[in-house]
């Protein structure tokens, strides 16, 4: 427990040398504070911020993106895993599909996405899933396909439907892989979120920044990216919560 | 549950590709909309953005930002990633600071970047290099912390420095693993040099896209995906023969590429 303190402890010295270092070069004049605001002044301005109804209902309108994106992702991501691992015949269909789309920057698919679907929520949350769907499908497919035969021949033998293989044992062993690649579907949600409101949109934090930057507000330019770096914190942590909670008989992993 | 070999692999990318754009021609068939042109339009597009000089140019000074970015960050990240993994002092310094930055758009931070170095190359670089190197630290450091302990202790025993154990035995057995991480960030730094020109909108491919978009040229808008998406598949499978070279004596793990934004 006192190597963990310690651990942490060490770990903040790093971020206390960049607040440190961000506080220096206003307040030695480096930087004008026109460019960059001085690091007392930007929290003040998150904390105040965080209380006007209109930045909550911007934050609320991101949260919502991400977490429509990111389920739906999971959803497909896990099913089409656990499809191509289990059927050879849809493994030949999945593997070159995704080989070819895995690789695509779909940030560059967006202006077709909102030709499509408009500039309302439905675009972005197409993008988020396209983002963050891959990573989860090759975890699930990666963890499914390396499950022990031994652990299937036994569930079978001891006399399981075939059919309930998939949720006793498969979906139980291949649940490591699978939140892993939730954890780094959920770290690229937030990012496209952003993005996707950056580029276009009329709410969202990703539109704050955007705004800030067109009337030169340095100072509302950070809250934006502080806010998303919390939640990304805010969000990862949950998710490991849940994962320790629903990984507790693993051996540690 | 293991997956089984299935003949005709070379050609399947192949197919995947075809069926794809079919299936977008009978979409935009059956739709029958205005700003969604036909598969065959957009290709018949193509030629007249490689035609275009200023284009080409263009679209050849963005790769080469990348490029620069890409090498930057892989000659950083890695012994970076690689102290972190044998140290637990390392690691534990920098974990937080990494923590913090990763959920951060990268391209995020061009407007606030751009006021301090303004939109030429150097702004769109470094964007390229900050977004590159988290996921290539990332993976170098759990190809590090994997390291058998025996090969560590045998190359001591033999009187190797602490460094040159870094060099002969962590270095190599984690290599496999930084190469998985590289791979990750070649696709990221494509996708960071397309949303940073997105937004400094001076040169470059993003740039070229956008402005379709903006004119209602929608052939053109679609013909640029194509490009950038060709670019993004031919890097992935340069980068993959190359792996393969490099660490033909490693068990193959995903043949399949992680991409980031």
């Amino acid at each position: 427990m006192t190597v963990r303190a310690q651990d942490l402890l060490l770990g903040l010295v790093p971020l206390a040398l960049v607040i440190a270092l961000w506080q220096a070069l206003v307040s030695f004049g480096y930087a004008p504070a026109t460019l960059l605001p001085p690091p007392g002044l930007v929290f003040r301005r998150l904390a105040q911020q965080l209380t006007t109804l209109t930045f909550e209902q911007d934050v609320a309108a991101t949260l919502f993106r991400l977490f429509a994106g990111f389920l739906i992702a999971v959803v497909l991501g896990v099913t089409i895993g656990i499809a191509a691992a289990a059927s050879p015949l849809i493994n030949s269909a999945v593997r070159p599909v995704v080989r070819v789309l895995a690789p695509l920057p779909k940030v560059a698919l967006y202006p077709a996405l909102l030709l499509l679907l408009g500039f309302g929520h439905g675009s972005k949350i197409t993008l988020v899933t396209a983002d963050a769907l891959f990573p989860i499908l090759l975890s699930t497919y990666y963890g499914a396909s390396t499950v022990e035969q031994k652990l299937v021949w036994s569930a079978l033998a001891a006399g399981t439907p075939p059919r309930e293989v998939l949720f006793k044992v498969i979906l139980p062993a291949a649940a490591p892989s699978i939140l892993t690649g939730c954890r780094i579907g959920l770290v690229i949600s937030c990012i496209v979120v952003f993005l996707a409101e950056m580029i276009t949109s009329t709410d969202g934090l990703g539109h704050v920044l955007v705004t800030a930057a067109r009337t030169f507000q340095a100072v509302d330019m950070f809250v934006p990216l502080i806010t998303i770096s919390l939640l990304g914190l805010i969000l990862n942590g949950a998710l490991g919560a849940l994962r320790s909670y629903l990984l507790r008989g693993f051996p540690e992993v | 549950m293991r997956s089984r070999f299935i003949p005709g692999t070379r050609a399947a990318p192949w197919l995947a590709c075809l069926g794809l754009l079919v299936l977008w021609q009978i979409a935009a068939l059956a739709l029958k909309n205005d700003s969604f042109p036909t598969a065959w339009a957009a290709i018949r597009a193509i030629p007249l953005i490689l035609a275009d000089k200023e284009a080409l140019i263009n679209i050849l000074a963005s790769q080469r930002r990348m490029t620069i970015g890409f090498a930057v960050a892989i000659v950083v990240s890695v012994p970076l990633g690689l102290m972190m993994g044998r140290s637990r002092a390392v690691a534990s310094f920098f974990n937080p600071l990494l923590m913090v930055i990763y959920p951060v758009p990268k391209a995020a931070l061009m407007p606030i970047i751009m006021l301090w170095l303004g939109v030429g190359d150097l702004s769109k670089t470094l964007v390229i290099f900050l977004g590159v190197s988290l996921p290539v630290i990332y993976h170098s450091f759990e190809g590090a912390k994997s390291v058998e302990e025996k090969m560590l202790w045998s190359g001591a025993a033999m009187g190797l420095s602490a460094a040159q154990r870094m060099v002969r035995i962590v270095l190599p057995a984690a290599l496999p693993e930084i190469l998985t991480g590289c791979r990750t960030g070649l696709v990221l730094a494509l996708i960071t040099m397309v949303t940073s020109e997105m937004i400094a909108r001076q040169s470059g491919a993003g740039n070229i896209l956008f402005n379709a978009l903006d004119m209602g040229e929608y052939d053109l808008v679609f013909a640029m995906i194509i490009i950038i998406g060709a670019m993004g598949i031919c890097l992935d499978a340069m980068f993959e023969t190359l792996r393969a070279r490099l660490v033909r004596w490693s068990e193959p793990q995903f043949d399949m590429p992680l991409s980031f934004s």
